[in-house]
């Protein structure tokens, strides 16, 4: 058998076969990485649902939660507003309700309560209202039944607002989907965008390593005096210009 | 004189590289330990019990409306669970305020010794408290977290620390050896080194454009050397 000797040779092979099967990928992450590197943060948004506005409670006459009419067990209870209006928010185990905290009437998210809630959020005129079964890409943090309202504006932005719960979700703009897309090319989950944990990406991670760790080693090995000849020639023409 | 490509463009590689290779060096590491190590364990998941769910008796509370006058600026009143005690909390734009559910009074700062029993009740793991420190400083891991809160540290290996609130001694954050090493990861990955969050600054601009394109040169590079290495040998 032959033996391997660790010349510089061996490590250019390595460098050129790992870089023959993955350099697609490192050139992927090289291009996803600059784009997200260019996309403005602040347009991308999208991390927090908190920069909705909180509005104070009005001291008001609220129905004792005691008197609620119940079906069961509840495992939770809030008093809060729906856009301006003061309801309780139920848990048990079958979901959450609404109610409204004045009258004890159900409330449904109903389309005008998640334009009403939307409009807090973005005051752009609302081109479509959808009610989403599931959750899609946009909105695949969040849970249950929502629904999408697209604004006329410049991001082209969609709220995503909770059917259940009728609580703001997320915002999304042209800026974040293009800024998915390239996530996606990043965390090479094509599917879902979602995990960078899969067994594909640590693979290839792996692999590049050792595109990395070659290509790092061969720098000292590739320079020559020849690639530095202008640099020393510059330098000459220095001294004898401080000597002259 | 025509140009020699591959002269040029192995030239363009070399000297790139020479710019850029610690740090793309440096973008493999991290990369490799942010996919390696799962996300779950990074955010200290397992660091923390599931909150204990249970049927609650709407009879035997004060009505929320009582707590609307006593914080007149809330902007949400829940029921939730203080040590065993039923509690309604208040969130207003000074941060969170508990009532006593049963009779509506106040519940006043926690004091250290509850922070420590909530703080044990929170933690999952066995081991005891090292030290339980009020914070007025944010430290680098709390990063936008505005103080004051309860830092708790806790004896194990990878020194597990929770931070909770002084008014209601809810858990506001979990770090841990492996969170703090993603943090530096990410901090290196994205060239940040003060803040640990912009993700625009010049420097990482300028470093990853010049990777792409030293990674083209090489790819070109690639294709052109594969066929022709006979050749170039002869």
């Amino acid at each position: 058998m032959k033996k391997i000797r660790f010349t510089p040779l061996f490590f250019r092979r390595i460098h050129k076969w790992v870089g023959l099967i993955l350099g697609v990928q490192f050139l992927l992450w090289a291009l996803s990485g600059s784009m997200m590197a260019l996309l403005d943060q602040e347009k991308v948004g999208g991390h927090s649902a908190q920069a909705s506005h909180q509005h104070a409670l009005p001291a008001g006459d609220y129905i004792a939660p005691a008197k609620l009419a119940l079906d069961g067990p509840v495992l939770g209870i809030a008093l809060r507003s729906l856009a301006t209006r003061p309801v309780y928010e139920l848990r048990s185990t079958t979901g959450t309700r609404l109610i409204d905290a004045t009258s004890g009437a159900p409330v449904r998210v109903d389309e005008q309560v998640a334009r009403d809630v939307a409009t807090m959020v973005n005051e752009a005129p609302i081109r479509k209202a959808t009610l989403l079964a599931e959750p899609n890409v946009e909105a695949r943090e969040h849970e249950g039944t929502m629904w999408r309202l697209d604004f006329a504006d410049a991001e082209n932005s969609s709220a995503y607002i909770s059917a259940d719960t009728g609580r703001f979700l997320v915002m999304r703009g042209d800026t974040w989907r293009t800024w998915d897309f390239f996530w996606m090319l990043h965390n090479m989950d094509y599917v879902n965008r979602t995990s960078f944990n899969h067994p594909l990406i640590v693979f290839v991670a792996f692999g590049t390593l050792w595109l990395s760790g070659t290509g790092f080693y061969l720098l000292f090995k590739s320079f020559s005096r020849a690639d530095v000849r202008w640099l020393r020639r510059r330098r000459k023409s220095a001294v004898k210009l401080g000597a002259g | 004189m025509a140009i020699r490509w591959p002269l040029v463009i192995r030239r363009t590689h070399k000297w790139l590289a020479l710019i850029v290779g610690v740090q793309v060096l440096l973008w493999t590491l991290t990369g490799f330990y942010m996919v390696a190590v799962h996300i779950d364990i990074i955010h200290g998941d397992d660091l923390v019990r599931p909150p204990v769910v249970a049927p609650i008796d709407l009879a035997s509370f004060v009505p929320p409306a009582r707590i609307v006058q006593s914080a007149p600026d809330a902007s949400e009143i829940r029921l939730q669970r203080f040590m065993d005690q039923p509690v309604w909390r208040a969130q207003t734009p000074g941060g969170p305020r508990l009532f006593d559910a049963g009779s509506g009074q106040p519940i006043p700062d926690l004091s250290e010794a509850q922070i420590r029993a909530a703080a044990r009740r929170i933690y999952s793991g066995t081991g005891d408290i090292v030290a339980a420190r009020l914070l007025t400083t944010a430290p680098l891991e709390m990063q936008a977290r505005k103080p004051p809160y309860w830092q708790v540290e806790f004896d194990a290996w990878n020194r597990p620390t929770l931070y909770l609130s002084p008014q209601t001694g809810e858990l506001i954050s979990r770090r841990h050896a492996l969170w703090r090493v993603f943090d530096f990861a990410w901090m290196l990955h994205i060239m940040d080194y003060d803040d640990r969050s912009d993700v625009n600054n010049p420097l990482l601009r300028v470093a990853t454009w010049s990777a792409l394109a030293m990674a083209l040169a090489g790819a070109w590079l690639l294709l052109w050397s594969f066929p022709r290495r006979r050749k170039k040998k002869a």
